[in-house]
Order: structure tokens, then C-alpha cells, then sequence
């Protein structure tokens, strides 16, 4: 073990230059794919189809993307330790810090966070469903003999929710 | 509202994003993304399929209540209740105050939080905004071939609609029931004067027994109906 350090540092120390900018040019590329989705899919701003296209493929893309680019970087930033001097092991670590937290980023849906889904949804008898006032809004469905109310106000925050209605399996959103 | 399945399929969804203020869900299965309002998959490995629509109504839980007591209700999540996350009671009145993103508002025939009652049939859309419905109720219209009613529920804020054309014959509707009363409504057929209930079925006269076939309407505001469906018409009243 003590071998693959020592000839991944004598690698890394003829060209430090070059491995200090590759692992420069990683981090930045991993910021890129994870940040760039979040900003450009905002609720209050407007999308074009282009922009979803983009942020449709970095999604899909990064946690492979980002999982590789952060093996690379650390993988560099081990053998620059090894050879470096603080500033330098300083440095590292800041670049470490942001690199490991998009790869981490890439695998959250940060949407489920602000509106958690509601995987396991319960049910109760309409007679019994005291949490709605009459004159709350619901979306109701009707599939042979079955019957379902989703009241707006639970929708509004959940937005879907899976369920299977007269044997169909539908998605009710809001 | 749509069905699960594609392709034999049953997808699960989660939410994954917004586009212009009407969010994008995510399959598990595919990773595509679906736009909700549409059903459509607009990016991915499923891309132009389309969900199939699940009829449904948006009315109020005293109405459905009445037509469906054996029904079952959505449940709040309790940890949501704790943190007091789910949209209040007067939730619509904020929501109808909220801005719109740039660039909604290029159709400024109605302002972009109109409330509409959106109806689409054999390709042809038209609005109906909620507060025309409110002034005068039934609607009677035609959409391209298809005749139409648009009715205002008892309390005074649903909307449902069918087409009118019952054994070939199209029916013309009056409101039986007085305007601001609590009591069911009830609409009557000029042809037959059979009596309607708020469901579509005639509940007396001699078409009792009947239905008319209901007609979806999507509640919307405007901006987002004009978005997506950008050859809309409007109805308006006629002089009052």
C-alpha cells in the first residue's frame, strides 16, 4: 500500500502544475452540473423548453458525473497531501469540502425536501374525515364502485400522491 | 388526474422540478419527466408519450360528501399538520395574490390569475372565467359541434359540465333551485322539464333515469390555461 503512495506522490510531483489545474477544472465541472438545475429550475422564473432539456441531462447525468469527477479528485488530492505543503493541504480540503457535498447533492431531490411526499398515503370514511370543513375543495375521483376525495389543501403541499382507485392505478396532482 | 400505467407499466412518481409555475414529476422507473398539467412527457427515455387522463371533479368536500358518503378521504400527514406546512383555509386568496414569472402575461385578454373554468372538447378549448358562472348559471354554449352546459354548484363555487345533447335531441337548461339557497341544485330541461341534479342525472320527468355525459373541467388561472392551451377562446356574458 505504502508502494501505490509512494509512486501515485513521485506521479503527482513531477506534474503538479497539471494535476493542481485537472483537479481545479473537476471541482468547478461538479459545481456546474449540480448548481446549474437548481438555479435555472426556480419557482418563480420562467423556463424554456432549451433550459429543461439542459437541466433534464445534468440531472441525469451528475450522480454518475459527479461520483467519478470526485473519485479523480481525490485520488490527485492524495498524492498533492502527500507531497504538499500546508497552504497547499489547506486548499485541498477546501476543495474537498464543496466537491463531496455535490456528489452528495446529486443524489437528493431537493423538491421532496421543501414538499415531502407522502409515500405510504392513509385513508379514512368520509364520515369520519373531520380534518376537511365543507366548504374545502377536493378533487374527487370515481372509478367503478370506488370513490376518493383528495382535499386541495394537502394536495397544494404534496402536489402527488400514488394511489389505486377501482383497480386502476392512477397518480392524483395538483 | 392520470392513470400510472405506460406500456403495462405502473410508474411512480415524485415530484422533480417546475416549469413556469406548473411542476414536472419524475418517474422512478424511466427518470423521465412529465409535466403535470399535461400529462406529457416533455424529457427522457419517454419523451412525447402521453398520460391517459383520469376523469375528475374539483368541488367542495360538502357536495362530494353528499354524492359519495361511502367514499374514502385523503388523509393529512401528521408530521406536515405538526409543522403547520399545509396551505390554510383561505390559501386561494394568497395563491391568487402571488406574481406570475415574466413573459406569462402576453394574453391580456383576462389578467393572469383569472380564475377559469377550463373545458376542452374534440380539440377546441375555451375559458369560462369563474366569475361570469358566478353571475349567470347554467352556461348554455356550443364548443365547435359539441353543446354544452357549464353549472355552478349550491355553493356557489364548483363548476361542473356535460354535454347537452340527450337521444340526439340538444336540452336547454334553467336553474329550478333558487340562487343562494342551501338547498341541492336543480336544473330543468326545457324540452321535457325533467328535473337534473348537480351529478348529470335526471332525478325526475320522463327522462328520469338518464345521464349526461359529463365533460372534464380544469380549474385553472388563466396564465396557466393560455399556456397551454394557446388557441383558447373566452366565453363572455352577453348585456346584461
Amino acid at each position: 500500500m505504502s508502494n501505490v503512495f509512494a509512486r501515485l506522490s513521485d506521479f503527482v510531483n513531477a506534474r503538479r502544475k497539471v494535476v493542481w489545474l485537472t483537479v481545479l477544472v473537476l471541482v468547478v465541472a461538479v459545481l456546474v452540473i449540480v448548481l446549474t438545475p437548481v438555479f435555472l429550475i426556480m419557482p418563480f422564473k420562467a423556463q424554456t423548453p432549451r433550459v429543461l432539456a439542459v437541466s433534464y441531462q445534468m440531472r441525469r447525468w451528475s450522480p454518475l458525473l459527479t461520483l467519478a469527477a470526485a473519485a479523480v479528485v481525490l485520488f490527485l488530492a492524495i498524492g498533492l497531501w502527500v507531497g504538499g505543503r500546508w497552504f497547499s493541504r489547506i486548499a485541498l480540503a477546501i476543495l474537498l469540502i464543496p466537491t463531496l457535498a455535490a456528489t452528495w447533492l446529486a443524489r437528493q431531490n431537493h423538491f421532496e425536501w421543501m414538499f415531502n411526499p407522502l409515500p405510504s398515503p392513509a385513508y379514512v370514511k368520509a364520515a369520519d374525515a373531520s380534518f376537511v370543513n365543507d366548504d374545502d375543495r377536493v378533487l374527487a375521483v370515481k372509478i367503478g364502485s370506488e370513490s376518493v376525495a383528495y382535499p386541495v389543501r394537502i394536495m397544494a403541499y404534496h402536489h402527488l400522491v400514488g394511489d389505486t382507485v377501482g383497480g386502476t392505478p392512477i397518480v392524483a396532482t395538483y | 388526474m392520470w392513470e400510472s400505467t405506460v406500456d403495462g407499466r405502473v410508474l411512480h412518481f415524485h415530484l422533480a422540478g417546475i416549469n413556469n409555475q406548473n411542476f414536472i414529476m419524475r418517474d422512478e422507473e424511466t427518470g423521465t419527466w412529465w409535466q403535470q398539467v399535461s400529462g406529457k412527457a416533455i424529457n427522457g427515455p419517454l419523451k412525447g408519450r402521453q398520460l391517459k387522463p383520469v376523469f375528475h371533479d374539483e368541488i367542495s368536500f360538502a357536495i362530494w360528501k353528499r354524492e359519495a358518503i361511502q367514499g374514502r378521504v385523503l388523509k393529512p400527514d401528521e408530521k406536515i399538520v405538526t409543522k403547520n406546512e399545509y396551505a390554510p383555509a383561505d390559501w386561494e386568496a394568497h395563491v391568487g395574490k402571488m406574481r406570475v414569472v415574466d413573459g406569462s402575461d402576453v394574453d391580456q385578454r383576462l389578467t393572469p390569475r383569472t380564475l377559469v373554468a377550463g373545458i376542452t372538447v374534440a380539440g377546441k378549448s375555451k375559458a369560462y372565467p369563474l366569475s361570469a358562472l358566478q353571475k349567470q348559471s347554467p352556461i348554455i354554449d356550443v364548443i365547435g359541434s359539441t353543446a354544452i352546459i357549464l353549472v355552478l354548484g349550491d355553493d356557489h363555487r364548483s363548476v361542473r359540465a356535460f354535454e347537452r345533447t340527450m337521444d340526439g335531441r340538444r336540452l336547454e337548461f334553467l336553474q329550478k333551485t333558487e340562487q343562494g339557497t342551501s338547498a341541492p341544485l336543480q336544473l330543468v330541461d326545457v324540452e321535457t322539464n325533467s328535473t337534473w341534479d348537480f351529478a348529470g342525472r335526471a332525478i325526475a320527468g320522463p327522462l328520469a333515469g338518464s345521464e349526461l355525459k359529463k365533460v372534464f373541467v380544469l380549474e385553472d388561472y388563466w396564465f396557466d390555461w393560455r399556456n397551454y392551451h394557446p388557441g383558447t377562446s373566452i366565453y363572455s356574458l352577453g348585456p346584461q
